[in-house]
């Protein structure tokens, strides 16, 4: 596909630059939201876009048009090596063919777009209807929603490089608000894959009431130092949250806090924590990155030890060792590095033994403010979590809001035990429940 | 940017089904960015973002479909498909579209694609090497320089025709001070609907100090105490309390849903006697000020809440429908990949009369919070949550040591009814707001306000 596209771009540019690379991506989107028994929005997209990333002079320079001419193609490519000339950066990324892999994923089924309309906004109104059915403290249902979406997406570059990708993938999220005299909660169950036929709306409804209505009628806790555990959903959100520490470009930029720490204990032993772009069951799997590198499975902690951050193939220029193929951008930005599906190791405990190993334990099952109360820089966070109190494996009851508060790599050296349950979130992070040994909370 | 025939086949189109209203909305926006960190010019993006969104309701249901294919075939295919999507009765018939006219009043004296790029670096240059100097901690210096022209054409089937043409010029600049293993980051982003003029209205070393002062002041501040305690929040972003803990709960979006607290509240005391709130579109030049709304209203100034009182909720098309208010000229979207919504615009607290000295006498034991980080709310519950930035402790009404990592935690209504007074040095900050329909840009703005007590999260 888009032949003739590169063919102009390439053919403008081949003497007026040193090296260019193409990146295009395209694809259509469906989503909908239902609220008491109406479609609130319902919207279609069909977009694309292109950007070309030069070298010229050891210089580099991006551009990217959302129109599609062969005026606008040849602009970009001018506009491009305007930029690269007021770039100051020394390090600049070789382009290459990079060989592809032989792996087969799944990222495609074609059976996702044959779905019929009507199915799934009949999906997305039982999403209300069995949340507001499952519990008579249901007061209002704000989210039900279901989206799915195809993506394609090409790269080619000067040195023969053209590689190409098509996946598709649905995904849908119910929230319930609950109310118990003047206390309000909200739960939230969301659902990704490929497989419209393994949305249950019914089960997701009455999963996302049975998560607000838990928490109702909570009790202010005592301030102070508690074991907590954070289920497999907020270990996730964790691991989102300072995931951005493990960038190489980060690292080389003095802003991470893993800075000087590489072959190091940084985590307690039972911590080993991976990023695998291969996942069978990851929803961002892919066969390359965004510079055309292809995909592979990396070690980023493993029993503690710091063995590798993520690289393009920029840092890794720098450092001295091979891209781990985490070169992403969008061809509205510039080239930088992203996670993949993100992976704390499962361990071999049922949860149930995490919330009875300590004679108090707090359980944290939402949180709030991550991006203002998390400094990804120095890894202290201070958030706003809801949960219960568990005294001997039981639990005593839910909480009012409190805040928990620590440092990332602190809590990550004070793991205790890690549970069975694993799961992946909806942006493609993975984790099971964790035992720390200690966290400030107060309310 | 589109044929006016082509423009009036397109609303026919979408109308086709019975539908009750139709309007396209197109765009053609310029984009660049500088990146200056690790005292270089890292990465320039300059690009185009081009297309169109047709939308049309049917009752209370909005449709809405975009495309970066502006042919005929391609617009009249998006709106076949709304039109589709559902049925109704109604048979408008074919308008003729008249162009509006408005004054502009956020008119722009240097257009920044007439300044040289390397004039806008020898400023990032500037702002950094003042950082850098301020202080030995200072590690690292990020700065962005992003303008924006944002060229919109909105037409609809009551006879609209809009065009409008949006400058938006922002420097952003971040400071990272460490020591050991110890970091810390502080930033600032002034900017406006405005042009090159307001770079050159910056002081650069002013600017570089300002972020770097900050981040080497937290960096020496011990962690700040838990607990429930009387806060000082001072101007400036500090409205971003407001803007995420009353403002998005007074958009229609949250309103027609009955998922605010401040549903049925009209003419109600939802906040203290002291505060009165507005959102603003008109503030000449300002970050969050526009002509029109994204459907092609003239904005206007909206007052929220006068003296405690709900006045006025921020109204769209959809919302007017759904709860029956007037348009306030708030319907807004980041581009055409998003159907618009309620948002806020300038949305600040008004000035009292305290000064700020007698603000922080007033307080026996708590925080003085000078600067704020961002926040989010809870829609529903109101719960809010939001980083302070640059904090102090307050002992014997005088501001003492600095503290960091303090979260104020609350609740939006119960906060409102606990701002006990008012500062009288109103000022407005910049910020992005992420919302139903993308990151918009918006000010936030307040004089220092005092809330009687709200939950501090700290490690102590």
């Amino acid at each position: 596909m888009y032949k003739n596209e590169f063919k102009i771009i390439f053919d403008y540019a081949k003497d007026k630059t040193d090296d260019i690379e193409i990146l295009l991506s395209a694809g259509n989107s469906f989503s909908i939201r239902i609220n008491e028994q109406n479609i609130e929005s319902f919207s279609y997209a069909d977009s694309k876009g292109l950007s070309v990333r030069v070298i010229k002079d050891g210089k580099t320079g991006y551009a990217y048009t959302e129109k599609f001419d062969e005026e606008a193609f040849k602009l970009i490519v001018d506009e491009a090596l305007e930029n690269a000339k007021y770039t100051e950066d020394d390090e600049v990324a070789i382009m290459e063919n990079h060989p592809d892999i032989d792996v087969e994923l799944k990222m495609y089924d074609e059976k996702l777009n044959e779905v019929d309309v009507k199915d799934k906004i009949s999906f997305a109104k039982d999403l209300e209807k069995y949340a507001k059915a499952a519990d008579k403290r249901v007061f209002n249902v704000p989210y039900a929603v279901y989206g799915d979406s195809t993506g394609y997406v090409k790269i080619a570059n000067s040195k023969g490089l053209d590689k190409e990708e098509k996946q598709n993938s649905a995904f849908s999220y119910v929230g319930a608000l609950t109310q118990l005299d003047d206390d309000k909660r909200m739960g939230v169950e969301f659902n990704v894959g490929r497989d419209f036929s393994k949305f249950d709306a019914k089960k997701m409804a009455e999963k996302s009431v049975e998560k607000s209505a838990a928490l109702l009628g909570g009790e202010e806790v005592t301030s102070g130092s508690y074991p907590v555990v954070f289920n497999n959903e907020m270990m996730a959100t964790m691991l989102s949250t300072f995931s951005g520490v493990f960038s190489a470009k980060a690292v080389q930029e003095g802003r991470s806090m893993l800075v000087g720490k590489m072959g190091q204990m940084v985590a307690n032993e039972k911590v080993s924590i991976l990023d695998d772009a291969l996942h069978p069951k990851g929803i961002s799997s892919r066969r390359f990155d965004s510079e055309g590198y292809s995909s592979q499975s990396t070690v980023l902690i493993e029993n503690g030890k710091l063995k590798s951050f993520l690289h393009n193939t920029q840092t890794a220029l720098k450092d001295g060792v091979k891209s781990t193929g985490n070169g992403s951008r969008s061809y509205k930005g510039s080239l930088n590095i992203a996670t993949s599906n993100f992976i704390l190791k499962p361990g071999t405990h049922k949860e149930s033994e995490l919330l009875a190993a300590k004679d108090k334990v707090i359980e944290i099952v939402a949180l709030q403010g991550m991006h203002s109360g998390a400094n990804p820089i120095s890894g202290d966070f201070s958030l706003s979590g809801e949960g219960f109190l568990y005294e001997n494996g039981e639990r005593k009851h839910s909480l009012k809001q409190f805040t928990v508060s620590g440092n990332f790599l602190q809590m990550l050296n004070d793991v205790e035990m890690i549970a069975d349950n694993f799961k992946f979130n909806m942006s493609s992070y993975g984790a099971a429940s964790v035992l720390i040994k200690e966290l400030a909370i107060s309310g | 940017m589109l044929d006016k025939k082509l423009v009036e086949k397109v609303i026919d189109k979408a109308l086709s089904n019975g539908a009750d209203f139709a309007e396209i909305f197109v765009e053609d926006t310029y984009n660049s960015r500088i990146q200056f960190n690790d005292g270089k010019t890292k990465q320039n993006v300059i690009g185009k973002d081009y297309g169109a969104g047709v939308r049309v309701f049917y009752g209370e249901t909005a449709i809405y479909a975009y495309t970066n294919d502006l042919s005929e075939k391609s617009l009249l295919s998006a709106a076949e498909a709304v039109s589709k999507a559902a049925k109704g009765n109604n048979i408008i018939k074919p308008i003729d579209l008249t162009k509006m006219e408005f004054e502009n009043i956020h008119p722009i004296s240097i257009p920044n694609n007439t300044v040289a790029k390397s004039d806008k670096i020898d400023f990032m240059r500037k702002v950094n090497a003042a950082s850098r100097n301020y202080n030995d901690n200072i590690s690292q210096v990020d700065i962005n320089f992003t303008e924006r022209i944002q060229k919109v054409m909105i037409a609809n089937s009551e006879g609209l025709w809009a065009e409008d043409s949006r400058n938006y010029t922002r420097v952003g600049v971040t400071s990272i001070a460490s020591s050991g293993n110890e970091k810390q980051s502080a930033g600032v982003g002034p900017g406006g609907h405005i042009g090159y003029e307001f770079i050159n209205s910056l002081n650069p070393v002013e600017l570089g100090e300002q972020t770097a002062k900050i981040a080497a002041i937290m960096l020496k501040a011990d962690y700040a105490p838990s607990g429930k305690f009387p806060v000082v929040i001072d101007n400036g972003f500090g409205g971003v309390i407001f803007h995420e803990a009353c403002g998005h709960s007074l958009e229609t979006t949250a309103i027609a849903k009955g998922a605010s607290v401040f549903c049925g509240k009209m003419d109600q005391q939802i906040a203290n006697p002291v505060v009165t709130a507005l959102d603003d579109g008109t503030l000449p030049n300002a970050w969050g000020s526009e002509n029109i709304d994204d459907e092609g209203m003239p904005t206007q100034k909206t007052i929220l809440i006068q003296d405690g009182i709900l006045k006025s909720y921020m109204v769209d098309k959809m919302g007017s429908i759904k709860t029956g208010y007037a348009r306030t000229g708030s319907g807004r979207r980041q581009s055409y990949k998003f159907a618009p919504a309620s948002r806020m615009r300038n949305t600040y607290i008004a000035n009292g009369t305290n000064k700020l000295e007698d603000i922080i006498s007033s307080v026996d034991y708590g925080i003085y919070a000078k600067k704020m980080g961002g926040g989010s709310v809870m829609p529903g519950t109101g719960n809010f949550n939001f980083a302070v930035s640059e904090g102090y402790i307050i002992r014997n009404g005088k501001i003492a040591e600095p503290v960091r990592g303090a979260t104020l935690i609350g609740n939006g209504a119960d906060a409102l009814m606990k701002i006990s007074m008012i500062g009288n040095n109103l000022e407005q900050a910049q910020g992005m707001c992420g919302s139903v329909s993308g990151s918009i840009p918006t000010n936030v703005g307040q004089p220092a306000i005092k809330i009687d007590e709200i939950l501090v999260g700290g490690r102590k």
